[in-house]
């Protein structure tokens, strides 16, 4: 393998690791409560900008702010699920995008008009520093937000099949009406389930400002790779999401490289997802195994 | 030639094999009950000849043509029609509206539509209801709504999925009525239905379906002695005859 | 009754829309608008309203007709923009015939959309998700593509002296008339359509697929030819907006927002009505379009980053900001009206402000019937 393929790869794993985070959120959501969020990346946008603002104003390391995101931005999931999000539970899918790009659109425009449209970059000292791994060059922060990322993976897929709220999770995106039968309080788990995956989404945004600019616009591009990865994995499948995000990091990265412009890479993603949608919409590796 | 015809269709869900090489056939004219105990398949046969289902097996002819393979629309189109069990107005719209959509197969016009629609409506009995909105309806005026779109299309031959389940006692009087007017206006019909009385009244003949099987056919008096039949229903029998009402 | 009456209605709006531009510089008009919005500022505003209500009513005939949600119109709107320019620019052809050159090719590009994602049975979000990716596939392939000027798009060439041929005007009443007439004929065309069969197919469908293919609605084909003429009519407003602001540009044109602005005046209007989307347009652009005017007015002049960077006090800093938020902060205060609005219509009035009207007006006629 030639060395810009190497490089490719590597890379690709790399943000792979970052979006799988990003997706696992979403598809927690979508398992467990049946909703399609439109607004997930501002969640992450917002969590960027806070990484961004506690840097910039305190100093603070934003990888000191991904552990602080972590109550903070379950709690606001936790708020909106409660108040925007519960009156649209089982209503028609049509409502249920209309609102959440209705959100979309205001935390979009509200980051512009808080923080202005203009690209902003978090600095950190040890920014630009990189290691060799067999020929291809790897930065210390991807490999970090990589690391980070996949370890919250895990621990969220071991906190679904250890304990007992994980359970009871995993019993609502199964069966609503046989969860509630069996007692479990379905409201509680679905401001859980929004709660996680907003933090989760929040977090995968924060690792990533040591090498990625900050903006009101960024969040659309990151919900639809969401989309691509969690139709790749299967609606709800959480390891599947993991290896569909990895597949959708290195066809990025490959992309770039085959691609008659680097900026095209993305289109490569989402031919890949038109034609996942259509030939096997249910992903990959099959649905709901969350 | 039969009007609908049915060779050895076969449709499996996974494991479970649903319609197993069922032969049915209907000839112009007729009434033809399907029984059978919950889940024998009868929706899912009425699913695999409207085109809702593809059979995995078998031949299906309507009119002398196969109709293997064709859209529901255009199964209807040649004049075969059905219900569903679980009805499915169209909440948004009157039921003057809901069935001008069944009216315009025949009805390009809207003005005729609308004629064809009303015609449908007093037949069915759903005069005073027609300005009502398809979701504010009862559920016996959800079953003659579903009735009345599937006749304004105009059909040959008209499935008819348990469209007296759960109706109170005078209901299903009522809804007899209709089934009456209905079969001397010419249409062809297959009915489901689980309150045995009807079924033995209204059916010139009767089909058997358990676990999938056409286990019997035969004038209403044959299948009543036919000792394949009880058995199929002894033991299910009173699910089927008391609980059968309500099951949608 | 209430028909009657609102159909009156609407014929004196008509009017008023006919002979304002004949009035737009009036002492009467600038007395009655907030800061004195007249003349062409003033026309300019309806334009957009026209614009808009006619792009909405063209999503309106997929989205809310059809009830099959598209948010990747922008697409559309771009597309056509770019075939009628390109017609233009390098084959001489006229606008007023580029137009309907770009209304063919979109009406194509969208039936091949509407064939691919109809005939694999694509629903509800994955629909949805489809359209998201096939405008972002659009704005990459124009953003990418030379010919078409790249990222920075095409300018169109400036006639000093403009004809009518050319599709270019200095004045604003031109374009006035020209959208006024497209949204008319739009409000005409779908009208036609609610009262077709049609229109009754495509209601059917949004309600129940199903039922609508039992009693002989070919659904898959309605929903082809639904996004065909939809994505048709998005081509022609596209041409409209080329030769209006005489520049177009992917960043601008085929962007998310752009596809969210086409639904929106059709969703809070009133989906799947005559008059939703032209209801919503008339709602959204003034409110829009006055908060741009009563909070984007100055800006402090600091921006941000230099804000951050200051040599201050914390305590200095965020005084500052308040003054930078209170003279609009970064912008963007119409777009989170318009957010905030679509998911208060969505939570309070899920069938749009038509529909919601008229279920008072129901309610209020019951309790007039009950109570008598
Ligand atoms: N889409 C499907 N996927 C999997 N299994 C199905 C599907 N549709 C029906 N079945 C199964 O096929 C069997 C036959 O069901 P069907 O609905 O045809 O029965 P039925 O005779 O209409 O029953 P009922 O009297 O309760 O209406 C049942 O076991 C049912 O669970
Ligand atoms: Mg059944």
């Amino acid at each position: 393998m030639s060395d810009v393929y190497l490089q490719a790869l590597i890379s690709g794993l790399m943000i792979g690791g970052v979006y799988a985070l990003v997706a696992v959120g979403l598809t927690l959501i979508f398992g467990v409560m049946d909703i399609i969020n439109f607004a997930h990346g501002e969640f992450l946008m917002f969590g960027m900008y806070g990484a961004f603002f506690a840097s910039a104003l305190f100093g603070i390391d934003p990888y000191l702010s991904a552990v602080m995101a972590l109550p903070l931005f379950f709690a606001i999931g936790w708020a909106v699920q409660g108040v925007l999000i519960r009156p649209v539970v089982g209503k028609s899918h049509a409502i249920q995008i209309l609102l959440t790009l209705g959100l979309s659109l205001l935390m979009q425009a509200l980051a512009q008009f808080l923080f202005s449209a203009d690209f902003q970059s978090l600095k950190v000292d040890y920014g630009s520093a990189t290691f060799d791994l067999s020929g291809a060059r790897v930065s210390y922060t991807r490999l970090a937000a990589f690391a980070i990322s996949m370890g919250m993976c895990a621990a969220l897929w071991v906190f679904l099949q250890r304990t007992d709220t994980g359970k009871a999770l995993r019993a609502c995106a199964e069966e609503h009406e046989g969860a509630q039968a069996v007692g479990i309080d379905i409201a509680r788990m679905y401001k859980i389930a929004f709660g996680l995956g907003i933090a989760c989404v929040a977090i995968a945004g924060i690792v990533m400002t040591p090498f990625f600019y900050v903006a009101p616009v960024v969040g659309p591009k990151f919900t639809l790779v969401a989309f691509v990865i969690v139709v790749l994995g299967g609606l709800g499948n959480i390891p599947g999401a993991v290896a569909g995000a990895l597949i959708v990091g290195v066809v990025e990265s490959v992309g770039a490289l085959v691609m008659p412009s680097p900026s095209l890479k993305d289109l490569a993603v989402y031919v890949l997802f038109i034609l996942v949608l259509l030939f096997r919409p249910q992903g990959l590796f099959g649905g709901k195994g969350a | 030639m039969s009007l609908m015809e049915a060779k050895g269709v076969t449709r499996r869900f996974g494991g479970l094999t649903a319609v197993n090489a069922v032969d049915f056939r209907v000839e112009q004219g007729e009434i033809v009950g399907l029984i059978g105990p919950n889940g024998a398949g009868k929706t899912t046969f009425f699913n695999l000849i409207s085109g809702f289902l593809r059979p995995d097996e078998g031949e299906i002819r309507f009119d002398g043509q196969s109709i293997i393979g064709h859209k529901p629309s255009d199964i209807c189109k040649r004049g075969m029609t059905r219900t569903f069990q679980i009805v499915k107005p169209f909440p948004e719209m009157t039921v003057t509206d809901n069935v001008m959509v069944g009216a315009f197969n025949h009805h390009r016009d809207r003005a005729a539509a609308r004629a064809k629609a009303s015609e449908v409506i007093e037949l069915v009995g759903l005069g005073p209801q027609a300005a009502k909105l398809g979701r504010e309806l009862t559920v016996a005026g959800r079953k003659r709504v579903e009735l009345a779109k599937a006749l304004a299309t105009e059909p040959k031959l008209m499935l008819l999925d348990e469209v007296m389940a759960g109706l109170t006692p005078s209901e299903v009087a009522g809804m007899i009525e209709v089934l009456g007017r209905v079969r001397a206006a010419g249409v062809t019909m297959v009915i489901v239905e689980h309150v045995m009385q009807v079924i033995m009244n209204l059916s010139d003949r009767i089909y058997v379906l358990h676990h999938g099987e056409a286990i019997a056919e035969g004038a209403p008096d044959q299948i009543v002695s036919d000792a394949k039949v009880t058995k199929a229903y002894l033991g299910e029998s009173f699910v089927a005859e008391a609980g059968g009402g309500a099951a949608s | 009754m209430a028909a009657l009456r609102a159909n009156w209605f609407y014929l004196a709006v008509l009017i008023g829309l006919l002979i304002l531009p004949a009035y737009a510089e009036s002492e009467f008009v600038t007395a009655v608008m907030p800061r004195g919005l007249s003349g062409s500022a003033l026309l300019h505003i309806f334009v957009l309203i026209f614009f808009f209500a006619f792009m909405s009513q063209a999503w309106n005939i997929i989205g809310g007709f059809a009830g099959q949600l598209s948010i990747g119109h922008a697409a559309f709107f771009g597309i056509g923009a770019y075939v009628s320019t390109i017609c233009y620019v390098h084959l001489g052809l006229t606008p007023w015939l580029g137009m309907f050159v770009a209304a063919v090719f979109t009406a194509l590009v969208g039936a091949g959309l509407g064939l691919i994602s109809f005939h694999y049975g694509l629903k509800g979000p994955f629909f949805a998700l489809v359209t998201v990716a096939f405008a972002e596939i659009t704005r990459l392939i124009l953003l990418h593509w030379e010919f078409v000027g790249a990222a920075n798009g095409i300018l169109l060439p400036f006639s000093p002296n403009p004809t009518f041929w050319e599709f270019q005007f200095t004045s604003k009443e031109p374009y006035y008339y020209i959208a006024l007439a497209m949204m008319l004929a739009s409000i005409a065309l779908v009208a036609w359509i609610a009262r077709s069969r049609f229109g009754y197919y495509l209601h059917a469908i949004r309600q129940d697929e199903d039922a609508a293919e039992a009693v002989g609605v070919p659904t898959k084909r309605c929903k082809v030819q639904a996004i065909a003429l939809s994505a048709a009519l998005a081509g022609l407003g596209g041409t409209f907006y080329a030769q209006y602001t005489q520049y177009i540009v992917p960043d601008d044109m085929v962007v998310g927002r752009v596809s969210v602005e086409i639904l929106l005046g059709a969703v809070i209007g009133g989906a799947g009505t005559v008059m939703g989307p032209i209801v919503g347009a008339f709602i959204l652009i003034p409110v829009g379009e006055a908060t741009r005017v009563i909070f984007e007015g100055g800006g402090t002049g600091t921006s941000l980053s230099t804000l951050i960077a200051a040599d201050m006090s914390f305590g200095d800093k965020f005084v500052a900001y308040l003054d930078y938020l209170a003279a609009g902060g970064g912008g963007g205060l119409a777009i989170i009206l318009y957010g905030c609005l679509l998911m208060v219509v969505v939570l309070g009035m899920p069938g749009g402000v038509l529909p919601w009207l008229a279920g008072l007006r129901a309610r209020a006629r019951r309790r007039a019937e009950a109570s008598a």
